[in-house]
């Protein structure tokens, strides 16, 4: 596919930039509506406790408060599941139980929502807060999901057999694994363990409702799945969709944790008890404690192969701990196992999950969701192999690597992969030849790791990938495009701008997007699983194409000439045959407006679009480390990212989400640590003063490589590119520590002490 | 008890009666309404809510809002003209420096600072000015680039 591209490609500036400069642009945090009351949450001290007595007199007699909800109030509505999936949205007709109510009677983890009341200031409903008294029978607890599964820990929730909340199988199981890995020339098993990363979204949870006169309820939510979110809230609080209108401001950074219901529950209840405008916004410390974050995992892994390295047989077993409600955290698995397993050419393949209720706070979605979990181990195994089979970690990664027309990872044909010039073109820019493997001697050592991966774009044929876009032209020849992604920070305004114009034949600039309105936007799946640029860009260049199609007819009938002999090109539409017969889009869209021979049309174009496709992005991650063997200190020193995400819509914006992706690689891989006190069940890292995400001195020299080849099912050859950037960089840390000092660290993240553990050990 | 006080806030003067427990992102954004300064982490760690008092950034998180009083304050609202941006803003905006944008104004703020004093800098001095502003998006990486970029731009400016 080769095509002249004027519009798709550029590194043009972002539509919602200025604003976000200059500090014009509107999150939720920064709504204000005349009446509006500011909400607060009571929380559990407790992992697991049952609320035996609130009382709330003494708060309720503060001047000022307006209301105070107790489980008591909430229980007229429904539970539901705060991942949005108690609802069909998963093949198969799998659903997730919904076993969480807007406030609950029994908290099920250290932070859970106990009460909560809407005051009409802030420091009142703090006063407020502190004033309401709860009486709580603390009940046994479990925090890690071994203990949880024993007999006689505490049920946590009816349905979960042994605390197991769900138990996945893989959903792309071939041949005998068991077999081939008894048969194997080399196999390599080892235990993987990962964290449960925060996702420090840079704006806290928030959320604003309002119920107007009509009895409608208008919703302000950071929500990346806005239409399933109005959906999920309908169902909840028993209205009727029709009666609820979700509106998107911007978003200060989501990561996955905004794909699940946040702060809008308990805001949409103050605000029908009340009547009133509220809104609710997290405190970091809440942000840490009430949302998902991302599930830690134990992955037993076996992977066998022949002598001349190719790869045999897979089998994994994922131990997950969910936290105290469902949420997001079982597909971590399934997902995880789709592409750690289907990642390699393996024709025996066999995996399973138990995903595990504990008394946590709940573990969800996070970017590469369960992805960076298994291939922590995956990758660190394949370089074990290597080593024993006497091979380099490049050659043994060449030559398993997928091909362009076999099976990709979710059981669709991979239409196109340029891994191996990821792995070539990522080798050079670290200099792998003259590092790798070379003997070390000093205090401070000095190593080079790879690791690759594969990832998705979108969700099919998982999840029902259904996205709509439509385009209308104004009759200057500028068109409005009413589509619905997310707009998290991942440059989708400009990406679909910029198809959009492609196809039409007009300039970025040219397209205005109108989103962020339930009553506005046709259905729309939302943002995540890397799918708004490949599926929601899919739908944008159909409608496009539907739209250019009425241009070009109107166009030819103007100038009396046959559609198929004209092109449309910076604003024009001109003759292949005779280029001086031409006429502006402008002209024909206001021509199609102001029609007075009968023939009025205001052009537009419409696409339901429901993905059957899936291109993988596939890349390749490198690392050079320093490690003090004195302090087990490593430091990184340099990163390269080479991926193959299709045609880049945008280098520029392509590189600051691979950018973006390795900051939160390094957190997973060496600082992040998510600590709950094994006594307590108290979450001890609530802020960024005990949590601690890299900074801008934690950085390293950084650099990405685009292949830039299009792929043939996306939107002018576009995969996915938000997630991947940050799956392979903790596993290509660890394998250059290897190198660096010759032992492996499972364990996430690798502190020091950890590193001069194994060093003492080895 | 309220007091009156009088602020001075993008060279305009204020007079707000506020509680002496007042924060000076609480006066900014919700009794100026200027939200531009943004609210994260509560505690001084992320620098969201960095403004400058004086040209030295400072975190609203952690100042009382009386003990700044007839200082001048300037938040990411004072910087364009009009619809002219400021050349930091521009060359953020330019170099795709910006992804969520709730910590870009913070970060604007020490960027401003910095090169108020040092139209030079090196790599290592911008990323120490910038050491007390985390970003989640970025990666740091396109900040850098803006702010070498906004210092020769603005240096250009100062000797055509």
């Amino acid at each position: 596919m080769s095509q002249k591209l004027s519009v798709v490609g550029k590194r043009i500036i972002q539509p919602d930039a200025a604003a976000k400069a200059t500090g014009n642009a509107i999150y939720v945090s920064d709504i204000t509506i005349p009446g509006m009351l500011i909400g607060k949450v009571l929380r559990s001290p407790y992992p697991h406790a049952r609320i035996k007595r609130i009382d709330k007199s003494k708060a309720e007699n503060l001047s000022g408060v307006e209301a105070i909800i107790t489980p008591e109030d909430t229980a007229q509505w429904q539970k539901f599941d705060r991942g949005l999936k108690d609802l069909p949205m998963i093949a198969g007709g799998y659903t997730v139980p919904a076993d969480e109510g807007v406030l609950n009677e029994r908290a099920r983890h250290f932070g859970d929502a106990i009460a909560a009341l809407a005051a009409i200031n802030e420091h009142i409903a703090e006063e407020a807060l502190e004033l309401i008294e709860v009486e709580y029978e603390e009940l046994p607890f479990a925090i890690d999901p071994e203990e949880a599964m024993k007999p006689g820990a505490p049920q946590i929730s009816d349905f979960a057999g042994r605390n197991i909340g769900k138990h996945m199988p893989y959903a792309f199981p071939e041949g005998d694994a068991d077999k081939a890995l008894g048969g194997a020339d080399c196999v390599v098993e080892g235990t993987f363990t990962t964290t449960k990363q925060e996702h420090c979204t840079a704006e806290t949870a928030a959320a604003v409702a309002r119920i107007d006169i009509s009895g409608r309820l208008i919703v302000w939510s950071q929500c990346q799945l806005p239409h399933l979110a109005r959906r999920e809230i309908a169902h909840i609080f028993n209205m009727p969709v029709h009666k609820v209108k979700m509106i998107t401001p911007f978003i200060g950074g989501s990561f996955g944790q905004r794909g699940s219901l946040c702060a809008e529950p308990i805001c949409i209840a103050l605000a029908l008890k009340t009547g009133k405008p509220v809104k609710l916004v997290y405190s970091r410390e809440e942000n840490f404690i009430a949302l998902e974050s991302r599930t830690g995992f134990k992955c037993n892994l076996k992977i066998g192969f022949n002598k001349d390295g190719t790869l045999t047989a897979i089998q994994v077993y994922m131990l997950g701990r969910l936290g105290g409600y469902m949420g997001c955290g079982p597909m971590a698995s399934a997902i995880g196992m789709i592409f750690g397993l289907g990642h390699y050419r393996c024709p025996n393949r066999a995996g399973e999950a138990d995903m595990v209720m504990t008394n946590t706070p709940v573990s969800g979605a996070f970017r590469g969701f369960g992805n960076p979990a298994i291939m922590w181990g995956i990758e660190q195994l394949v370089d074990e192999a290597a080593e024993r089979l006497n091979i380099d970690p490049l050659t043994i990664r060449l030559k398993n690597i997928k091909r362009a027309g076999e099976t990709a990872n979710m059981g669709l044909r991979l239409e196109s992969t340029y891994l191996e010039e990821c792995i070539k073109q990522g080798a050079e820019a670290i200099g792998w030849r003259e590092k790798w493997g070379k003997k070390k001697e000093g205090a401070i050592r000095r190593g080079v790791g790879l690791a690759t991966m594969t990832h998705c774009s979108g969700a099919a044929p998982l999840y029902l990938d259904h996205s709509n876009a439509f385009i209308k032209l104004n009759e200057d020849g500028t068109a409005d495009l009413v589509v619905h992604p997310a707009p998290v920070g991942q440059h989708i305004w400009g990406a679909l701008s910029q198809i959009a114009a492609e196809e039409l034949g007009i300039h970025a600039g040219d397209i205005n997007i109108v989103t962020g309105d339930t009553d506005v936007t046709l259905f729309e799946y939302g943002s995540d699983a890397s799918r708004s640029t490949y599926v929601i860009g899919n739908a944008t260049l159909m409608a496009a194409r539907n739209a250019k199609e009425q241009i070009l007819a109107r166009a030819a009938e103007m100038l009396d000439i046959s559609p198929e002999e004209l092109k449309i090109s910076d604003r024009k539409i001109s003759s292949r045959v005779d280029p001086k017969k031409s006429i502006s889009v402008a002209e024909v869209c206001y021509d199609a407006i102001y029609n007075f021979k009968g023939e009025c049309l205001n052009i537009s174009g419409k696409c339901s679009w429901e993905s059957k496709w899936n291109s993988p992005p596939t890349g390749a991650f490198f690392a050079e480390v320093e490690v003090n063997t004195e302090t087990g200190k490593v430091t990184v020193r340099r990163l390269v990212t080479a991926m193959d995400c299709g045609k880049a819509i945008n280098p520029m914006a392509v590189e600051g989400q691979l950018e973006g992706g390795m900051q939160q690689g390094i957190g997973y891989g060496l600082t992040e640590d998510y600590v709950i006190n094994k006594d307590t069940g108290v979450v001890e890292t609530d802020n960024y003063d005990s949590y601690k995400m890299p900074g801008i001195l934690d950085m390293p020299e950084t650099k990405v490589i685009i292949i830039d080849e299009p792929d043939p099912k996306g939107p002018f050859g576009a995969k996915g590119v938000g997630e991947p950037g940050m799956v392979g960089v903790a596993p290509a840390i660890a394998n250059a520590i290897y190198d660096a000092i010759g032992v492996r660290i499972r364990d996430l993240p690798i502190t020091p002490e950890k590193v001069l553990d194994a060093l003492g050990s080895g | 008890m309220k007091e009156i006080a009088t602020f001075m806030v993008n060279e305009k003067h204020y007079e707000l009666a506020i509680e002496p427990h007042m924060l000076l992102v609480e006066v900014l954004r919700d009794e100026l309404g200027l939200t531009g300064t943004k609210h994260s982490c509560g505690i001084g760690s992320c620098g969201a809510c960095t403004v400058l008092i004086d040209g030295r950034p400072v975190l609203s998180c952690l100042t009382l809002a009386l003990t700044v009083r007839g200082k001048d304050i300037t938040t990411i609202e004072g910087l364009a003209q009009g619809t002219t941006l400021h050349p930091i803003q521009k060359a953020f905006v330019e170099h795709g420096a910006i992804q969520c944008g709730y910590c870009t104004p913070g970060m604007i703020l020490s960027a401003k600072a910095l090169l108020d004093k040092n139209l030079n800098p090196t790599d290592k001095e911008v990323k120490h000015a910038l050491s007390g502003n985390l970003c989640r998006c970025t990666g740091y990486v396109k900040i850098i680039d803006a702010v070498l970029a906004a210092a020769e731009a603005m240096s250009k400016e100062a000797h055509p």
